[in-house]
């Protein structure tokens, strides 16, 4: 009788919510293992695992920036960006080569959220353009060409590329960071804070806390984890290039829409992320190990996209859908 | 002083709203103003800018771009956003191409192909507009998958490859001309026209603008949300549906790329005429001078000779002085 009511209560019941992502992610590992058995072997997760890891900081990087209500559309410029400074750098500076890659995504970042902030533009229109001016110069600096990063550069990078106890050191940043990043949030001011401005920006404002502020030290995370996280890929893929990243920034999103984060702000956090990553990731992976046509592929990402935000987001919190 | 604090509250607050009014009207020409300094600065510095030959080549290069934006704006002024243009655009390019004379198969229907062209990406829009509301989801996922599914269908069918249009009468919309212009931009002129009367003389154009001004309200005084939503997102497709016809006609063939990076040039288009990403407040007249804008920009950068590598450094610091010059952000007390 009262059916439908109690499946709707159970689905607001907000550990059932959250518990959707990760039921997600065990039912896609299921279907991937019965269509391919073997696809949970070593080998292969350590490869599913390194290639979520760059996917996986940067969508962290983002987190923050939706978590306070914004959006960075600017991250895949400033990897690039950042591979491009690692590449050229390497030859000449050796290991310090990565701070300074760093603090260029740091800076831009900075400068993302000054823009937004102090000249009032909405993020969106904000860090489309600073994407713009990165990536400019990101071209500019390569020369519009990829960089390759020779034998004598290699030796700086190689650390990235081992394994420590078969664990390969890419992971281990990438879990390092999200360590940090979930600790962060939860236990630092400024992890509170920005989840109060997502929520209500002017009750933040009313309860005292410092809104600009605090929205500046988001972009400047996220740009500081996607120099990161460009600077790793760099590293895998011995290039750094003005279009390195480019085909990351809406599948970061997307890593942070499926975890469960909701893109209106305040609600979320570095967990969900990673569930949300290893989704992505295991939907563009599995469909190899599946067979999956691979100029259908696309087709099937993007079914799967709407299908896994349906099920995933939490539409109890969030008033109006836009 | 005094004579404010004697004035009848009423009046006192009649001159504050139309202060307010006027300041605000004249920061609607602002994005007018820009095009016009841009102009004439790009002129002074290589007088060829003004040769006829140029200004029929910008006009051709803003054809595809004016159509797209058409459609971008009323996603827009509705608040929501529209991920799926290349993926639209993709879609329409293929289908016209596989459909009329082409060197891949043996089809040859003309006209009726650019017809299924435009109904194929319209058909994309409603679904992602009825996607959006019935599994209720923010457009911005929507049409993100929208997007990959509309390129990767695109890919699948063309099979990787780039397939030549070869019907003489569709190639003829970028290649043959009337009054100097080619038949492009006139069909771009005929969508903007379509677009304008829609915003301004249609009931949905109506209920666009008041979803966006504000979506509770909307719904309170009776608008069926779900419908105008379903049939913007429509209008949509639509739109990006005659801009990859057009794209396709320009480029004689169609291929996986044909529509790469017309997202963002969109919605800068959009933005940078005036247009809030808020919804509400702009329309079709501030995205074409916004088309004309980035056209205009990107003409004279060739022009004077500067490097492409930072044509998009010069583009990305534009977006940010004219959007901070046009928006009347200061009485908003949230900027997202």
């Amino acid at each position: 009788m009262k059916n439908s009511f109690d499946f709707r209560s159970m689905i607001s019941n907000s550990w059932v919510q959250g518990a959707i992502p990760p039921a997600l992610l065990a039912v896609l590992i299921i279907i991937v293992e019965i269509g391919s058995p073997g696809f949970l072997t070593g080998e292969t997760l350590a490869l599913l695992l390194s290639n979520t890891a760059v996917l996986f900081i940067l969508a962290t990087g983002v987190t923050f920036v939706i978590l306070i209500g914004g959006i960075d559309l600017s991250i895949q410029a400033v990897a690039s960006l950042a591979s491009v400074i690692l590449a050229q750098l390497l030859p000449s500076m050796g290991l310090l080569a990565f701070p300074v890659a760093i603090a260029a995504g740091l800076v831009f970042g900075i400068l993302s959220g000054v823009v937004h902030v102090w000249l009032r533009v909405p993020s969106f229109v904000a860090t489309l353009a600073t994407g713009g001016v990165v990536a400019g110069m990101a071209l500019w600096l390569a020369n519009g060409r990829a960089i390759t990063i020779e034998e004598g550069g290699r030796a700086s990078t190689s650390w990235i590329n081992a394994t420590i106890v078969g664990t390969p050191v890419v992971v281990l940043i990438a879990i390092g960071v999200g360590l940090a990043s979930y600790l962060g949030l939860r236990y630092s001011r400024f992890g509170r804070q920005s989840l109060a401005v997502g929520a209500g920006e002017p009750a933040a404002y009313a309860a005292g806390i410092n809104v600009d502020r605090t929205k500046i030290v988001a972009f400047a995370l996220s740009g500081t984890l996607a120099a990161i996280a460009g600077v790793v890929l760099a590293a895998r893929l011995s290039s750094g290039s003005p279009s390195l990243a480019n085909q990351l920034l809406l599948p970061a999103i997307a890593a942070v829409i499926v975890g469960g984060t909701a893109i209106t702000g305040g609600l979320g956090g570095v967990g969900r992320t990673a569930v949300g990553a290893l989704i992505i990731s295991i939907v563009r992976i599995g469909m190899t190990f599946v067979g999956v046509n691979i100029f259908a592929e696309n087709v099937v990402f993007g079914a799967v996209l709407i299908a896994a935000v349906a099920i995933t987001i939490d539409r109890s919190k969030i008033a109006i859908i836009k | 002083m005094k004579s404010i604090l004697n004035m009848e509250p009423k009046t006192a607050m009649r001159s504050f709203w139309s202060r307010a009014g006027k300041a605000r009207r004249w920061r609607a020409f602002a994005p007018l103003g820009v095009l016009i300094v841009l102009c004439i600065l790009i002129a002074i510095a290589n007088p060829n800018f003004i040769e006829p030959r140029n200004l029929i080549r910008v006009a051709n290069s803003a054809a595809v771009p004016l159509t797209l934006a058409m459609g971008m704006t009323f996603i827009i002024l509705l608040g929501s956003i529209d991920l799926s243009v290349e993926g639209a655009m993709s879609v329409a390019a293929m289908v016209l191409v596989l459909l009329a004379t082409n060197d891949s198969n043996a089809n040859n229907y003309g006209w009726l192909a650019v017809v299924a062209a435009i109904a194929a990406s319209t058909v994309m829009g409603l679904a992602s507009g009825f996607l959006q509301t019935t599994l209720r989801i923010p457009s911005f996922m929507a049409t993100l998958g929208v997007w990959f599914i509309g390129l990767g269908f695109s890919v699948y069918m063309l099979g990787g490859s780039a397939v030549r249009l070869m019907d003489e009468n569709i190639r003829a919309l970028a290649l043959s001309r009337f009054l100097g212009f080619p038949l492009a931009v006139w069909i771009a002129l005929a969508a903007f026209a379509v677009a304008i009367v829609i915003q301004y003389h249609t009931r949905i154009g109506r209920h666009i603008m008041a979803i966006g001004g504000g979506e509770d309200v909307a719904e309170l005084s009776g608008i069926n949300l779900r419908r105008v939503r379903i049939i913007a997102f429509g209008l949509a497709g639509f739109f990006f549906g005659v801009a990859g016809v057009l794209a396709a006609a320009q480029l004689g063939q169609s291929n996986a790329v044909i529509a790469d990076g017309r997202l963002f040039a969109a919605v800068t288009a959009v933005v940078v005429g005036g247009t809030a990403l808020t919804g509400g407040e702009g329309g079709v007249l501030n995205t074409l001078v916004g088309v004309l804008i980035v056209t205009v920009l990107a003409n004279g950068m060739i022009l004077l000779g500067i490097s492409p590598y930072i044509q998009q450094t010069v583009q990305g610091l534009m977006i940010i002085a004219a959007v901070a010059l046009s928006l009347d952000r200061f009485n908003l007390k949230i900027v997202k």
